[in-house]
């Protein structure tokens, strides 16, 4: 148990400017250089944002001065101090805590429990409980967080349990932390009491290292904001010095793509539409309840909603995964009764929620994973026709700027950006009447989103409907020509973009209008 | 909370006892709640028990462990031969040791090298049939009593005791009075069946037992209350999460699996040293899997393996004890499915209801027109209990969340 030492040597050293200062970090993997030359600089009791691309290298950084990586070169020193980690633990020793990106906690342990775990207080290797829950508490009231110590982690929400997370970390008594993509997961009014934590943690004396790409938030919260691109800092600037498109242009290294006026009109034709489609739940509440909506022609609608109120159900029953009632026209034409093979030759195309479980084969090639779905057009009888995908892979990667050496590699040697950009090709590649692409880019950079957007604003100019899922706000105001607001299976709204507001949409997604 | 919890327990605990007690005497069938039934009972339920346990123990930390059928085979013959060799306390300690041996194999084969789980446990029961087989024919061929699929009896048996002055113990030499007999004798309603049970469970009691049912507070004090339990549950719950903690998983699912193969070859010893005085092939009788659907219907949890066991001993017991009294025991059902059947009408659950129905509609059934019992049908009778419990006990199941995924430390995610 690591115990008063390491913390009287911390504040010995307290007078040490820079409580992280990362010196020449480089580290290459096979095939990829993830972090080149970096340097860092983090002062005391302040929010020092990291943004950058995905596959920029943040997560990486983040992963070394955790200890889970090994850097090929460079140091690390916190605060004065040269250090090595070769194991998270001994980062938590020196005070260094993590909030990952996926939240690592335990469904079925409880509160208490989680935070504990590899940091037990005990007598004699039993648990005191009671001394931990008292000091969790004490830890949970100085920065405003209210929870039921004795609850599963199962049935917490999202932002509780990123509290949890929170308290885990500052349990092992973190003065710094490092917070991946904490803002991911949550609705605008989640993040407001975030940040009104972070800010109290700031306040305490806590070092806050904040790694974001949404780039509204981190002007918002932050001291200093450092940029990475491709592996290597750009530049660390002051947030009252930029704004937005600045810090965008510093991330992607060269303009961005406007956003764009539609120039081309909602067609006529109904390409997609439900009437009163309901999901059974088994033992629960119906995850989607009488919902109708129509697509037309030549329309991107959007629909907003906290993740889990019944557009993953939703999007099961309109691909034909789940038995539903209500019907399901494509093309104007009753899909209901249709499998899942018959729906996709209707033209029905779809971008999954998670890449990895449903969209992807981490360790098949990129040209197989370009397959999928396309074997019948891409084989000569019941053979495929090996030159044929490959010629089709290798224009998804040049039509979409996938980065990779070439179609040969498995797919968990791309970022997450570059693997998303692969899914969305091969959808888009084959010219379907109808797209439903849910979460198109989530967890990938600026650069990636505008590609991944700029294609499907494309292909919807050239007829193609859209049903766009997505619980990032900015995405829905910006690509949809319609919302609807999806809240607990049922729509409850439906708004124009031009007049809807985050804040608007905000309160419709949590039921509280 | 917790008061309340117990106040629920307690009724329904006499609940059930109200309604055994009120068929023994309508039908005369003493043997149910005899201080004999229940004394076989007990000994029936400790090797079931007792593979439960190292199935929770896999299984909390995150190996599903199919190897405990073979784990107590390696348990049956190492304890035998130890027992034979020196007596029997040195052949539990033989046992544990099988155990542990099959509990290793595993850990290696699963944990080291990533083979997928279910396949490792079946080989780990194939290779123990058959590798015992072989060890038989090296050491048992050819001497007193033994042979190929046997081994020579042994001399010694573990001592066993009553408990003074409820159960006619003896202290220092004086022979104490025998309450709880005397009062099971009287066949008043409920507390005559009260003595009959509590005598079963303190009249005749080998240590081992004693150990055995030890295990449970054991096994819970540590995997609840200990750092060492709370870093075991989590390697089960969330290995990925628990290593970003600092916690050696692999390290934790090794002592996990010795656990497991220790307390599976311990109930193995209990066959082989306790229930008889020798091995035999195929003693353990498809116990370990049952042993795991005892973890399932508990819920993984000990106390709820505890009652699992101990209905399925209860089961087997009587059908030992008494098969006349097995159709005493088909209106003891039917009043039970029929409790259950109103619980379930009142909560509005039809599969319940349906399985309720039918469980009391066939017992009933039974109970008016079946006199004697084909074998057959007593030998699959606690299976049959079992299967229904399952079915009508509808609990919201909660097993470790990544029991069976391998976990590769250090590798991406």
């Amino acid at each position: 148990m690591q115990s008063g030492s390491a913390k009287s040597s911390q504040t010995l050293s307290a007078e040490s400017a820079h409580v992280v200062e990362l010196a020449n970090i480089s580290k290459s993997f096979p095939g990829v250089i993830a972090n080149r030359d970096i340097s860092l600089q983090v002062a005391r009791a302040t929010i020092h944002a990291i943004v950058g691309e995905n596959g920029a290298g943040k997560s990486t950084l983040m992963k070394i001065l955790y200890g889970l990586h090994q850097p090929d070169s460079g140091t690390i020193a916190i605060n004065g101090v040269i250090t090595q980690f070769k194991s998270p633990s001994e980062a938590i020793a020196a005070g260094i805590g993590m909030v990952h990106q996926h939240f690592m906690l335990a469904d079925n342990l409880t509160v208490l429990e989680n935070i504990i775990l590899g940091y037990e207080p005990t007598k004699y290797g039993v648990l005191s409980l009671g001394d931990a829950r008292k000091r969790v508490k004490e830890l949970a009231t100085s920065i405003g967080v209210d929870l039921n110590l004795d609850l599963p982690i199962s049935e917490l929400g999202v932002g509780q349990r990123q509290r949890v997370e929170i308290l885990k970390v500052l349990f092992r008594g973190a003065e710094i932390l490092v917070l991946d993509e904490p803002t991911a997961v949550l609705v605008p009014q989640e993040v407001d009491e975030l940040f009104t934590n972070l800010r109290k943690l700031v306040a305490n004396g806590t070092t806050i290292l904040f790694i974001s790409h949404k780039l509204d938030e981190v002007l918002s919260i932050s001291d200093q904001i450092t940029v990475i691109r491709q592996g290597s800092t750009v530049s660390t600037v002051s947030p009252k010095m930029v704004d937005r498109l600045k810090l965008a242009e510093l991330m992607v290294g060269s303009d961005l793509p406007s956003h764009g006026k539609r120039t081309t009109l909602v067609g006529e034709k109904i390409q997609l539409s439900t009437n009163k489609l309901t999901v059974l739940g088994k033992d629960r509440k119906n995850p989607v309840e009488n919902v109708s909506f129509k697509i037309f022609e030549s329309e991107i609608v959007g629909i907003a909603g906290v993740d889990g109120n019944g557009q993953f159900e939703l999007c099961e029953a309109l691909l034909g995964l789940v038995d539903i009632e209500g019907t399901v026209e494509i093309g104007g034409k009753d899909a209901s009764k249709l499998s899942i093979r018959e729906r996709l030759d209707q033209g029905l195309a779809y971008i999954p929620f998670d890449r990895h479980r449903e969209g992807l084969m981490l360790a098949a090639s990129l040209w197989e994973n370009s397959l999928l779905g396309h074997e019948t057009s891409l084989s000569r009888g019941p053979m495929i026709d090996f030159d044929a995908a490959k010629k089709s892979c290798r224009e998804i990667i040049d039509r979409f700027g996938v980065m990779t050496p070439n179609e040969l590699v498995p797919a968990f040697v791309l970022s997450g950006g570059n693997q998303q950009k692969l899914v969305v090709g091969r959808n888009l590649a084959t010219a379907p009447k109808v797209l439903i692409a849910a979460h198109p880019t989530r967890g990938i950079d600026v650069g990636a989103q505008a590609a991944v957007w700029e294609e499907i604003r494309r292909s919807r100019d050239a007829g193609m409907s859209v049903l766009l899922v997505s619980a990032d706000l900015e995405e829905v105001l910006g690509l949809s020509d319609r919302i609807l607001v999806m809240f607990d299976g049922e729509i409850s709204a439906e708004l124009d973009p031009k007049s809807a507001t985050p804040q608007i949409l905000g309160k419709y997604m949590t039921g509280t209008q | 909370m917790t008061q309340s919890k117990n106040f629920r327990l307690f009724v329904s605990l006499l609940a059930a006892l109200a309604i055994i007690s009120t068929v023994r005497l309508w039908t005369s069938q003493d043997a149910l709640t005899s201080s004999d039934t229940i004394g076989t009972a007990l000994r029936l339920t400790v090797p079931i028990l007792l593979a439960g346990m190292a199935g929770l123990w896999a299984e909390r930390c995150g190996v599903l462990n199919i190897g405990i059928e073979g784990m107590m085979i390696f348990g049956t013959w190492f304890g035998a031969w130890g027992a034979w060799q020196f007596g029997p306390w040195a052949g539990l300690l033989f046992a544990i040791l099988g155990g542990v041996f099959g509990g290793l194999v595993h850990a290696v084969a699963t944990v080291r090298f990533n083979i997928d789980q279910v396949i490792s446990g079946v080989v780990i029961n194939l290779f123990a049939f058959f590798g015992v087989r072989y060890l038989s024919e090296l050491v048992y061929v050819g001497k007193q009593g033994g042979g190929i699929s046997q081994s020579p009896p042994q001399k010694w048996a573990l001592p066993r005791f009553n408990l003074p002055i409820l159960s006619g113990g003896q202290i220092a030499g004086w022979k104490s009075p025998d309450f709880l007999g005397w009062l099971e004798l009287q066949r008043w309603f409920i507390l005559g069946d009260l003595g009959g049970i509590s005598r079963g469970l303190t009249h005749n009691l080998s240590w081992a037992t004693v150990i055995a049912v030890l295990v449970v507070p054991a096994s819970a004090w540590v995997l609840w209350r200990t750092r060492f339990g709370l870093r075991l549950r989590s390697s089960g719950e969330s290995p990925v999460a628990a290593e970003s903690l600092g916690v050696k998983v692999n390290h934790l699912r090794y002592y996990g699996l010795l656990i497991s193969g220790g307390l599976a070859g311990l109930a193995g010893g209990t066959l082989s040293i306790v229930a008889s005085s020798y091995y035999r092939q195929g003693q353990t009788a498809g116990r370990g899997f049952i042993g795991l659907a005892t973890m399932i219907f508990g819920n993984w949890r000990p106390s709820g393996i505890l009652i699992g066991a101990m209905l399925f001993g209860y089961a087997e017991g009587i059908k030992l004890v008494a098969s006349d009294s097995i159709t005493a025991l088909f209106l003891f059902i039917a009043a039970i499915s029929g409790v259950f059947l109103v619980v379930a009408v009142i909560r509005r659950k039809r599969v319940q209801i349906a399985v309720a129905l039918s469980a009391f509609l066939l017992s009933a059934i039974a109970y008016r027109t079946v006199d004697t019992v084909p074998e057959s049908l007593t030998q699959a009778l606690p299976y049959l209990v079992t299967l229904i419990v399952l079915a009508t006990a509808n609990q919201r199941l909660r097993p470790p969340a990544m029991a069976g995924v391998p976990f590769r430390p250090g590798e991406p995610h």
